[in-house]
């Protein structure tokens, strides 16, 4: 046999320690103890929730109730690597491959209750909001039956108008105030209006910060590369009424502010294109879909995906407008339009289109609306099959041709406009 | 003769599109009701037809401008009939948005059908208390102005009238349901054609066919038993499923298929306001992988059914990437599991050619139901 070779051992650098009072100490800090939180609070026996990302989390909040959050737990798990293994587990239990993977993961981890890629405290109770598709309800009707604890549904139909009716106004408030007596009495909580009008304002003031900070990517050259929003986000989904989480974000518009007026970003290459992503990050793939943008010098600088997860108001009312109007509730009108101006507002120069297996709603007028958003803003539309969460549905080399499809267009465009 | 109506149900289930000329040239105006459910009733009050459409089995081109592979073919075709002609001459569309395959159908079909109108249908999920009441009728008046800028008009006094007509053809349809158990000798494929056609006739003449052919069905002497099966699913209408079922010595004892006895379970009360009425109908539907329930009574009902009709299996035909029946499907598995009946399950899409696989499961499954 041949003497095996020593390879030289690779020196890496030592990370540098992050500062604990940069944005990405303070958000990372948050999105972790989201977990550990819930996690304690079990442990001291008190109640905990897992909730869909987009219920009203003031609720929550207000009555004082652990949390957690299955989709964000599912995203952890596909994005270190086990999503794969845990769809597996659901498929054996006779869940089709065709549903969404972040309810296989979930439905696996309910089943087995561990996960070392993230674990999460087991629930007493269920809170599910269909604001962003009805699939939500069917995997937490499952999770209540497989868990034998109560699910308590706020109703959030797509509105197929432009606008917010007044009855839709109407049945969510009844349903926001009738899943809040339900809170109090199975596990004897109180509602305080004090502690609401306190957790709205952190809402609100975290989501004012959120789209302010993403906004910044009105500069050119961006001051951030939007494959940090996606990491970002997850305090949007688990603490946007949190305190902390309102004076981190606020951390995080300073510093792209700072980092636009002394010429710096965290996109690490030199931004030659910017484009939109459309859809649910590739959670299994996100250091390839990533760099295969930045290794061509273009920037994701905005994404509806990121912005979903703002809520500001004003009122009570706008507070059920405004889970009223998240993305996947709208219609292709107002979809559109929101996407337009997102474009227009941050110079982008191409749509990039997740067409993602688990998504069927958010995947199921995309064609129609990415032709009338690349007409409206001149920009190319392509699109690469992919997956949130299930590793099997993904194809790099597909993806990298698509990608340098859209580079391809946008350089030409760019060399037309500037002769 | 039991046969003469049979075959009136079958060329009403399999020629649609003369049954639209037919009302066309009545100068009447047809409404396509999509699935799961819509107000039908309504429709009928204000002077149109209501015409069932779940598409059609096709092969699929130009709704792949619209959708990508993995949404159900039922709504990927209405589309393609919608896009190539086959729906011309309707007025307009009544879409629900009670899946979200189902919500993308209208959003896509502004664009892409823009001579037939899309009139949305909103229904709530939490749809028994007051507050769902109430948003259900809302969505009833957002249906009733589309129909009245089409030149439809809405009298209480009609409405109470449809109901009557559409509690009636419930019932006649339920009863069809009930005899048909105790005859093996009517098809799978026959049963199909009963329940298809009710999407492409007025109700009024439905539940007259329906009732000459239970009429005649009752003088029948009941034929030799078969294989007695429950059949639960989305849509069971593909000629080729129905001749395995038959071929096989299936008979079809109950059905949980929405395109056939989900539509006809619930009445609408009897009510001072009849569009009160029509919301509360729709608050007391239930056992429907459309319809939320956090308790899944469907599962049971399929499971009490079985027993009770004596069925000696339960065939899960799944429409595929349909989710919400996928999701229901684990919890029938365990169910059944449980209460030891058999189980089969059979995938099945619009643009199926070749049936094979369907055919050596079912096989299979006859066998061990008679082993």
């Amino acid at each position: 046999m041949a003497e095996e070779v020593k390879k030289p051992e690779e020196v890496k650098k030592p990370r540098k320690p992050l500062d604990p009072n940069s944005a990405k100490y303070k958000l990372g800090k948050i999105a972790s103890d989201a977990f550990a939180t819930a996690i304690e609070a079990k442990k001291q026996g008190k109640p905990v929730a897992w909730v869909s990302s987009n219920f009203p989390v003031e609720i929550p909040e207000t009555l004082g109730l652990a949390t957690a959050y299955p989709e964000n737990q599912a995203a952890g798990i596909a994005a270190r690597g086990a999503g794969e293994r845990m769809c597996e587990v659901a498929e054996a239990d006779g869940y089709s491959n065709d549903i969404c993977a972040y309810a296989r993961i979930s439905l696996a981890y309910a089943k087995l209750k561990e996960c070392p890629e993230q674990d999460v405290a087991m629930p007493d109770v269920l809170l599910c909001c269909n604001n962003i598709c009805n699939c939500m309800i069917k995997w937490y009707e499952n999770l209540s039956q497989e868990l034998g604890i109560p699910m308590i549904m706020l109703d959030i139909p797509f509105n197929p108008d432009y606008e917010v009716s007044d009855a839709q106004v109407a049945y969510v408030t009844g349903q926001f105030w009738d899943a809040v007596h339900q809170l109090e009495d199975l596990f004897g909580l109180k509602w305080d209006d004090d502690k609401f009008q306190q957790v709205t304002g952190f809402s609100c003031r975290t989501s004012r910060a959120w789209l302010e900070a993403t906004a910044q990517a009105k500069y050119i050259p961006s001051p951030f590369n939007g494959f940090d929003l996606l990491n970002h986000m997850a305090v949007m989904v688990t603490a946007r009424g949190k305190e902390e989480a309102g004076e981190a974000m606020e951390t995080l518009l300073k510093e792209y502010k700072q980092n636009h007026e002394k010429g710096e970003s965290t996109f690490r290459a030199e931004e030659k294109h910017r484009v939109m992503f459309e859809g649910i990050a590739c959670w299994p793939y996100l250091r390839a879909t990533s760099r295969g943008l930045k290794d061509r010098g273009i920037n994701m600088v905005t994404t509806i995906y990121a912005d979903a997860f703002g809520f500001d108001y004003n009122s009570f009312d706008e507070m059920i407008r405004a889970y009223c109007s998240v993305p996947n509730a709208i219609n292709l009108e107002k979809s559109r339009d929101k996407r337009i101006k997102l474009c227009k507002d941050n110079h982008v120069e191409g749509l990039l289109v997740h067409t993602n297996r688990s998504c069927k709603l958010w995947s199921g007028f995309m064609a129609e609306m990415s032709r009338q958003i690349g007409k409206e803003c001149n920009i190319p539309v392509t699109s690469f099959d992919g997956d949130q969460a299930d590793p099997r549905n993904f194809s790099e080399a597909q993806y990298d041709t698509r990608v340098q499809g859209l580079f391809e267009i946008m350089e030409s465009n760019k060399e037309s406009k500037e002769a | 003769m039991v046969q003469d109506t049979l075959k009136k149900f079958h060329e009403a289930a399999t020629s649609p599109r003369k049954q639209m000329e037919k009302y066309l040239a009545e100068g009447k105006k047809v409404v396509l009701t999509a699935p799961v459910y819509t107000p039908e009733e309504l429709i009928h009050s204000m002077g149109f037809v209501p015409m069932g459409a779940w598409g059609a089995d096709m092969e699929l081109n130009r709704s792949k401008e619209y959708f990508p592979a993995f949404l159900c073919s039922i709504v990927q075709s209405i589309l393609e009939m919608g896009i190539k002609g086959g729906y011309k001459g309707a007025s307009a569309i009544v879409i629900p948005s009670l899946c979200d395959t189902l919500k993308t159908l209208g959003e896509n079909w502004k664009y892409a059908v823009e001579d037939i109108k899309f009139i949305p249908m909103t229904y709530p999920q939490n749809r028994k208390p007051d507050y769902g009441i109430a948003f259900t009728k809302a969505g009833y008046e957002r249906v009733m102005r589309d129909l009245e800028e089409l030149g439809g008009k809405y009298d209480p006094a009609a409405l109470s009238e449809s109901i009557k007509i559409y509690n009636k053809h419930n019932e006649v349809m339920r009863k069809a349901d009930e005899m048909l158990a105790a005859h093996p000798e009517i098809t799978a494929a026959e049963r199909s054609d009963i329940f298809k056609s009710a999407f492409f006739m007025t109700k009024e003449e439905h539940t007259a066919l329906v009732e000459e052919f239970l009429a005649e069905l009752d003088k029948q002497a009941a034929g030799a038993e078969k294989i007695g099966i429950v059949v639960s699913g989305i849509l069971t209408d593909a000629p080729q499923l129905n001749e395995i079922f038959d071929e096989f010595g299936m008979h079809i004892v109950a059905d949980d298929v929405a395109a056939q006895s989900r539509q006809y379970r619930t009445d609408a009360p009897e009510m001072d306001d009849p569009l009160q009425a029509l919301a509360v109908k729709f608050a007391n539907m239930d056992n429907c992988s459309v319809l939320y329930n956090v308790k899944k009574p469907r599962v049971q009902w399929i499971v009490d059914t079985a027993k009770a009709r004596g069925a000696k299996g339960v065939v899960v035909v799944m429409t595929k990437f349909c989710d919400p029946e996928e999701f229901d499907y684990v919890m029938i598995k365990k169910a059944c599991e449980k209460a030891d009946l058999p189980l089969a399950l059979v995938e099945v899409d619009r643009q199926m050619v070749h049936f094979e696989q369907v055919r050596t499961n079912l096989e299979t499954f006859r066998d061990m139901l008679t082993f």
